[in-house]
């Protein structure tokens, strides 16, 4: 997806995730997607460039759909959509 | 999806190879692992009931010399103790933790209730081998 779909994006759960470090962020993501409908759409916000890496192969892993990164000043919101 | 297994044979008892240990609990929480610790001989001291995430009784294993400045990092990153990373593991996922008999004793441990309430139980070399052959990934701390 272009940044710009992806900002136009309904987003269900937003992520803060911005004051942890490895593996915080990705912890926060697996107890929030619990709380989302399949279908529904989770935005992570991460200061840590390995979140960017993770998500993408956590939600391979875990059957859900990685949609895109965009990158903001001093951090990343990365967008899933839950199956 | 199959679950994935988890074996962790834990024998260090220094605080930055817990933390390490506690970090790679929190990755295989996130993918849902089944996560089986074995406490082998060092890592039983940590798990006394004085000792736990009581940095100041543990030892650095790398760097003994920047242990503060470690410590201080790691506080300012905003890290889990090593405690705290493998309560959240246990809070996510199916981590059991098993104690070496053996590393026990040697650090004064007989029974469960001598060791931080993160313990499941007491085990023998044997339980450790039969989950090594069982698991699908294999790590010794």
């Amino acid at each position: 997806m272009t940044t710009e779909e992806l900002k136009k994006l309904q987003i269900k759960k937003s992520v803060d995730a911005r004051g942890t470090a490895c593996p915080g962020p990705l912890l926060e993501a697996k107890k929030t997607i619990g709380t989302i409908n399949p279908g529904d759409i989770m935005e992570i916000l991460s200061a840590d460039e390995g979140t960017k890496v993770d998500v993408p192969k956590w939600c391979t892993k875990q059957g859900h759909e990685y949609l895109g990164t965009i990158e903001e000043g001093g951090y990343y919101r990365i967008y899933m959509k839950k199956h | 999806m199959e679950t994935k297994k988890l074996c962790l044979a834990l024998y260090t008892g220094s605080v930055d190879k817990l933390t390490a240990a506690g970090v790679i609990l929190g990755g295989a929480a996130a993918d849902d692992m089944k996560v089986d610790i074995y406490v082998l001989l060092q890592g039983a001291r940590a798990f006394r009931k004085d000792i736990g995430d009581n940095a100041d009784k543990l030892q650095m294993a790398e760097y003994p010399d920047m242990k503060e400045e470690f410590l201080q990092s790691l506080k300012n990153l905003n890290v889990k103790t090593w405690v705290e990373f493998f309560k959240e593991a246990k809070a996510i996922t199916d981590v059991k933790i098993h104690i070496c008999g053996l590393a026990g004793k040697v650090w004064g441990g007989e029974k469960l209730d001598d060791f931080i309430d993160l313990a499941d139980d007491i085990c023998g070399i044997g339980a450790y081998i039969t989950s090594a052959q069982e698991a699908d990934v294999n790590l010794f701390i």
